[in-house]
């Protein structure tokens, strides 16, 4: 019996009985079925500890309202799932077998939809935003203005998930690259994957006057705002997006920390928002701000991978460490930091890995 | 296990692969034991085939008289059943036909913009090349030209304001050799440029007039008789 295969008779199964479903789901499904395996194998590795897989279901539940799921949606959806689960055993499908997954999966649905009914008391299932300015900073990167209706509470560094009218149920996660404003206006930069059909929507297709639909804030790179240490940001191309957040969060403290923030790029046109970032370290005493690249023999500042660079600079055992960018990228630099003496929980790194399409 | 023929013992592929046979008593004709040995493999496989085809069979039997009964006592609603998975399976199909299409239609586009992206670098990197020998050349002639102007001046190395006068001389022809080979340069390259708008031009006209000459007839048979009055 292959994974794939069942999968794939469980959404026929669950668009055939309720053609309504089919619109909640991108045109290509093969992603969507490997995500449903994923959290099906899990809900059934865990089955007998409910309290591990609690919050879990609990987030899954609260994630599932960007998707437009209701509550309505969970009774078809056991339906169908019970059906590929008859149709796969054949005739080891007993009455018995089909009582327990019903109320195991009353049970996964009760979970989720509680969640779900307690953050739709706080929070809207998605947020509406109008693009107020599109800026091509390069052919590949933009830096896209826009205001939401309600206001998204999130914490600088932290992500919402973005879908674009143009890719209809397609979500990839963009950081906030400001702290929470007055006017609820957020500023995402979006670096074009080559045939990412999210990435080059939004670099590409997204004009001003246009809305995208947010989901709500996650991820823990944020600020300790207990720590009295210095503190060193360090953004890989646009992985400059989250440190540059919590750098506007610094600004506003009363006395903000010694502060040294690296943006690293390929070459010097990679360097998208030095401008930005120069004038507001010539405004502030406290803000160092270097620029580096490691494939550009003609550039006159930096140059070298952001390991190397950051290292030049140490020492950075008295800093708490925020790294934002590519897998690869951060991870060279946290083991730089440990080796060069940075206790491990100095060092915060964006962890969800970020969006390659 | 000896063969013991008893009629309530089925022959079973077990039985048959187990089967011993007393050996002979000297000097008593017997048979040849490789030869039983191998007789009794085949009989045991062709058992095993027999088995398979009769479980085949009956599941076959059950089947059939399982839509039988069914058709009698709930025909419609077997069938639904039955219409309901292959719709499924039709569905499945389409959707992974659609997934395929996508994911070819991503691959496709990847490749584009990977060629793309290369081909730019490509170019930047032959334009800034070509720029420093531009600018290496102008520099040659420039410095060549100063030479000689050094070279002409009737006091040439003299002290005082001869001196002076002569590199200011020399200064100005490297600067005039200089501008004169960039201009030459530049001129070259905004003709280039002129010419490539004007092909640009010159093919979308013929790419357009081609695609409304092959849109003209298709057009007049797509459009039934009565609406062209309209």
């Amino acid at each position: 019996m292959h994974g794939d295969a069942v999968a794939l008779f469980f959404y026929s199964d669950l668009f055939l009985r309720h053609p309504d479903t089919r619109e909640l789901f991108p045109v290509s499904m093969s992603a969507q079925r490997d995500r449903l395996l994923q959290a099906l194998g899990r809900i059934v590795a865990e089955a007998d500890r409910l309290a591990e897989l609690g919050p879990f279901l609990q987030d899954l539940g609260r994630d599932h309202r960007r998707f437009g799921a209701i509550a309505d949606h969970y009774g078809p959806v056991g339906e169908s799932l019970l059906a590929t689960l008859a149709h796969f055993s054949g005739e080891d499908w007993t009455p018995d077998l089909a009582a327990e997954w019903t109320s195991a999966y009353q049970l996964v649905a009760q979970v989720m939809t509680d969640a779900a009914a307690i953050d739709a008391r706080r929070n809207p299932a998605s947020w509406d935003a109008t693009v107020l300015s599109h800026e091509l900073r390069t052919f590949d990167i933009a830096v896209i203005r826009v205001a939401t209706v309600q206001p998204v509470k999130y914490l600088p560094g932290q992500s919402v998930a973005v879908e674009s009218p143009v890719r209809p149920r397609l979500w990839r996660y963009y950081s906030m690259a400001n702290a929470p404003r007055e006017d609820s206006t957020l500023e995402f930069h979006v670096r074009m994957i080559d045939g990412g059909p999210v990435s080059m929507a939004l670099t590409r297709s997204t004009p001003v006057g246009s809305w995208l639909r947010l989901g709500a804030p996650v991820g823990t790179l944020t600020l300790d705002t207990s720590s009295r240490r210095d503190v060193l940001l360090v953004g890989g191309s646009t992985g400059l997006a989250p440190v540059k957040a919590i750098l506007e969060q610094l600004s506003d403290l009363p006395s903000p920390p010694r502060t040294h923030l690296f943006a690293g790029a390929r070459n010097a046109e990679g360097l998208y928002d030095m401008p930005d970032l120069e004038k507001l370290a010539a405004s502030a005493p406290w803000l160092q701000v270097t620029g580096c690249v490691f494939d550009d023999p003609d550039y006159r500042g930096e140059r070298g991978h952001l390991p190397d660079v950051v290292a030049r600079h140490g020492p950075w055992t008295g800093c708490d460490a925020y790294l934002a960018g590519s897998t690869a990228m951060t991870t060279a630099v946290a083991s730089r930091l440990t080796e060069l003496g940075v206790p491990a929980y100095q060092i915060h790194v964006e962890d969800f890995g970020w969006s390659e399409s | 296990m000896t063969v013991m023929s008893r009629a309530d013992q089925r022959l079973t592929p077990d039985v048959v692969q187990s089967v011993t046979f007393p050996t002979t008593r000297l000097g008593r004709r017997g048979l040849d034991e490789d030869h039983v040995r191998v007789f009794c493999k085949q009989v045991e496989l062709e058992l095993i085939r027999l088995l398979n085809e009769r479980t085949s069979l009956q599941e076959e039997v059950r089947r059939l008289r399982a839509r039988v009964l069914g058709r009698e006592v709930d025909g419609p609603g077997y069938r639904r059943e039955d219409a309901h998975i292959q719709a499924v399976g039709i569905l499945s199909k389409a959707q992974v036909t659609a997934d395929q299409y996508v994911a070819d239609a991503q691959a496709y586009s990847r490749a584009l913009a990977e060629d793309a992206r290369r081909r730019r670098d490509e170019i930047l990197g032959e334009a800034r090349a070509h720029a420093a020998m531009v600018l290496q050349e102008a520099h040659e002639r420039g410095q060549q030209a100063a030479q000689a102007a050094l070279a002409a001046a009737p006091v040439a190395g003299a002290p005082g304001a001869d001196a002076r006068r002569g590199n200011l001389e020399a200064e100005l022809a490297y600067l005039r050799t200089f501008s004169d080979v960039y201009r030459t340069h530049l001129r070259a390259y905004l003709d280039a440029l002129l010419r490539n708008v004007d092909e640009w031009e010159r093919s979308e006209r013929s790419a357009v007039a081609d695609v409304q000459a092959q849109l003209a007839p298709a057009l007049s048979r797509a459009v039934p008789g009565p609406r062209l009055d309209l």
